[in-house]
């Protein structure tokens, strides 16, 4: 069994990055593969979503089977497929514990996230993504882990190409070619708190050199979802008389589910990997569909589950504590994805899964860090200094897995704003250097340019004159896509600008009367 | 006698001096025109028969030849909107080399929007791979600081495979630019530039002629299937995309961009870097005294 598992976690695993990596464009405007369908499978944020939005995710359907699964057959979720207990997985297999140490039995902490985030949730805050496994790891993935490995990997070949050793580099740029074909992305992506998400994750792995599966146990809210379900499967394990207690199956057992004290058997902590079946000596235990239940009763003391759900509604007027949301004034950084829901909804549907900034095609998309206040944190902004919004791009919206970005069609992408360029007249060569630049208008991608010019006579410093073209911007054509700031030559601080204002999704910021 | 005459005439004097000219050549010279404008619906069969008026492909490609076939791919655009290079007429000037035997025929661009994008939006990232082409997206690694002594340019980082191929084969598109009013041929040439390339436009004019000190083209192909006569340089209304269903092609670059002037209601001259081009000697604008050769089909 344990061989059969291996193969299936692996898999599992393989598909997950696999999809992951084609999180890319090839330059069409669909991606071919359903990229986000762990997410779409996944109850936790399905009806987390439900209960902040009243809204149905995009994979609602697809996460009932995951629970009707869980009903059946118990965990196996966590055992077989999910891909970060497979990470954590491997890493806790290059340790050799002691058998002698003591597990913590800290099992309950999960279930009192669990109930933390569906509170919350049910007072529309939608935190579910910050824990959940395959959020997490999509995001740990997308922001840090992936550009970081990129990086190595091309600054690697980069470096045996400019040493320009001779043969050497008639060897590597094949091997790197093939690589950039499969494994890397088209261009080194960069993020914002790559440093700190990637921190997170890899302190996250490192538990399981303490304790097998540390996240898994203790605080994976999915896990503890499921786990209350997997009390009711018809899957169950069962231990038959021939057992002599001699205790091979506890150091095995990935959930520390006590599979070697009968009475303290927690049945919802059993990720049915099979561990005790394969090791017991007796061949004793069983999994099987008659079995009848003998476990212990899953006691999370009142107090402490009413602690946590008193915890899940009163960070909510904490984490509201957010004046840019009740001053009438907006923030101007805050650029949401086109299609976006109105700040309020996108908060409570936006799972900071990152699959949208994995995807999007000029690495535009950054994570927030408290610029959309605590609730918001790592939530998808563009930023265009850094990239812009390609104007016939709809990919985020494709990969949304809530729906808190909507799906656009080219036709109507079009027609959404996103925010508005302003000019910066102290720092726009020709209007403050008369220094012929049109950068600006050239890139502006609207069919008809929301850029046009004012020709102008300006003199220099001779008095000599000078016919300029000072660039002007139309605030009803533009779109904030922000391919000029991206483009202006004023490389540091630039001379046009996007901010939030005129974003479609909202009623109140805006500055034209309409 | 006039310029062009007497340009040939001193041509075929050299080949005759160095022992293998014949007068064949002249004769076979006299007859190939400066420019040829060739009309007509099939994008493909135009590029044929204007390249075949010019004296055939063998003439520009030779056995062997490593050639880079440079259009414009700048936008994420479809070819109806005429911000591209017509993918058609990229893939018969393909073919063409690989008719003359080309060893190995490179097509790439470094463009403003989305590469990707780019490549698989204009067509000519497909079109290119089916006639033979091998299709790259720009390797930064490859600019090299090259001195040009220009006016504008001193020196500046241009893309080395352009620099080491044996031809090179210009496939511009011809549109309407905000700046410097039109972009055809010499413009192209901004699509090896490195760096940061969008200051040129601080002085577009001289920058645009000096890159014609460095990047000589064996030949000059200008689409203009469909120009873009306004909002360029990427368009996006097809209001502003009229059809010519026209190619011009020259050896000569600032007279091919002069004559695409003319498709826009403009001249040579009323372009301040063919004026400049002119003016240093890289090509003429008085396209009025080039023989100019016209066929439909
Ligand atoms: S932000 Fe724009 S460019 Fe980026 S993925 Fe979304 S639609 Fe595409
Ligand atoms: S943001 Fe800039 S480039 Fe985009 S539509 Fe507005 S003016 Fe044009």
């Amino acid at each position: 069994m344990k061989n059969l598992r291996r193969i299936t976690q692996g898999l599992f695993l393989l598909v997950f990055i696999f999809l992951f990596l084609q999180t890319e464009s090839k330059g069409r405007d669909e991606l071919g593969y359903p990229v986000k369908i762990f997410l779409d499978f996944d109850p936790l944020i399905s009806i987390t979503t439900l209960l902040s939005n009243h809204s149905v995710a995009e994979g609602f359907y697809l996460s009932i089977i995951t629970i009707i699964a869980t009903l059946l057959l118990g965990r196996v979720f966590c055992g077989w497929v999910c891909p970060l207990g497979t990470l954590n997985n491997i890493i806790g297999s290059l340790k050799k514990y002691n058998p002698k140490t003591k597990p913590l039995n800290w099992h309950k902490i999960k279930y009192y996230i669990l109930i933390f985030l569906i509170t919350s949730s049910v007072f529309t805050l939608q935190l579910s993504g910050i824990l959940d496994p395959l959020s997490l790891l999509i995001r740990s993935f997308s922001v840090s882990i992936y550009p970081i490995f990129n990086y190595s990997v091309s600054a690697f070949f980069d470096a045996i190409y400019n040493l320009n050793i001779s043969g050497l580099s008639s060897i590597s740029e094949p091997v790197f070619s093939v690589l950039k074909k499969t494994l890397l992305s088209f261009q080194q992506p960069f993020y914002l708190q790559a440093a700190f998400v990637g921190g997170i994750f890899i302190f996250i792995l490192g538990l399981n050199l303490f304790e097998k599966r540390f996240w898994c146990r203790y605080f994976c809210p999915l896990g503890a979802l499921l786990g209350i379900l997997s009390r009711f499967s018809i899957l169950k394990r069962s231990v038959s008389e021939g057992c002599n207690s001699c205790g091979a199956c506890g150091s095995v057992c990935q959930g520390n589910a006590s599979p070697d004290q009968k009475e303290k058997w927690r049945d919802a902590e059993c990720y049915y990997c099979w561990n005790c079946d394969d090791i017991c000596p007796q061949n004793a235990v069983s999994f099987g569909f008659k079995g009848r239940k003998a476990s212990a009763s899953m006691d999370l003391g009142r107090r402490r589950v009413v602690t946590s759900m008193i915890t899940g509604i009163s960070v909510l007027p904490f984490l509201r504590q957010n004046p840019f949301l009740n001053s009438g004034h907006y923030k101007q950084d805050l650029i949401r994805p086109p299609g976006s829901l109105e700040e309020k909804d996108f908060l409570q549907k936006c799972v900071k899964c990152g699959e949208c900034m994995k995807v999007c095609i000029t690495n535009g998309l950054q994570p927030t860090f408290l610029e959309a206040g605590f609730e918001g944190i790592w939530s998808p902004i563009l930023v265009p200094r850094i990239g812009y919004c390609e104007y016939r791009c709809t990919l985020c919206g494709q990969v949304c897995p809530t729906g808190a970005i909507k799906k656009l069609d080219l036709k109507e992408k079009a027609k959404i704003k996103i925010g508005l360029a302003m000019i910066d007249k102290g720092r726009c060569l020709p209007h403050a250097h008369a220094t012929p630049c049109i950068v600006c208008e050239e890139v502006c991608p609207t069919p008809k340019k929301a850029i046009w010019f004012e020709k102008t006579k300006v003199r220099d410093r001779n008095r000599k004159e000078i016919l300029i073209q000072q660039p002007r911007v139309d605030l009803d054509l533009c779109i904030g896509c922000g391919i000029c700031e991206t483009k202006c030559p004023v490389v540091d601080k630039p001379a046009i600008y996007v901010t939030s204002i005129g974003e479609s999704r909202s009623k109140e910021n805006q500055v034209l009367l309409k | 006698m006039k310029r062009r005459e007497f340009l040939k005439l001193a041509a075929a004097a050299g080949l005759a001096s160095s022992g293998i000219g014949r007068l064949v050549n002249t004769v076979e010279a006299a007859q190939i025109p400066d420019l040829v404008v060739a009309h007509g619906s099939s994008p493909s069969n135009i590029t044929r028969a204007a390249i075949d008026t010019m004296g055939g492909i063998k003439k520009f490609i030779s056995r062997g030849d490593i050639v880079v076939v440079k259009p414009n791919i700048a936008w994420d655009r479809l070819p109806e909107h005429a911000a591209n290079t017509n993918p058609e007429v990229v893939a018969t000037v393909i073919q063409m080399c690989f008719e003359a035997g080309a060893k190995k025929v490179k097509v790439f661009d470094r463009p403003v929007n989305d590469p990707r994008r780019c490549y698989v939006q204009s067509g000519i990232g497909d079109a290119s791979k089916k006639a033979g082409a091998e299709v790259s997206f720009v390797d930064e690694r490859k600019f090299k600081e090259i001195t040009i002594k220009g006016n504008a340019l001193k020196s500046w980082p241009l893309y080395t495979e352009i620099l080491e191929a044996d031809k090179i084969i210009n496939i511009p598109i011809a549109k309407h630019h905000g700046l410097s009013k039109l972009t055809m041929s010499m413009k192209n040439w901004m699509g090896v530039m490195g760096g940061r390339r969008s200051s040129i436009h601080q002085r577009i004019d001289e920058s645009l002629a000096d890159l014609g000190i460095i990047i000589k083209p064996t030949l000059t192909i200008l689409d203009a299937v469909r120009i873009l006569t306004g909002n360029g340089p990427q368009g996006g209304d097809i209001a502003d995309v009229k059809k010519l269903d026209t190619v011009i092609v020259g050896v000569d670059q600032v007279a091919v961009d002069s004559y695409g002037a003319t498709l826009f209601g403009m001249k040579g001259s009323d372009l301040g870097y063919l004026k400049i081009a002119d003016k240093m000697g890289l090509g003429r604008t008085d396209i009025e005294r080039l023989m100019i050769k016209k066929i439909n089909i």
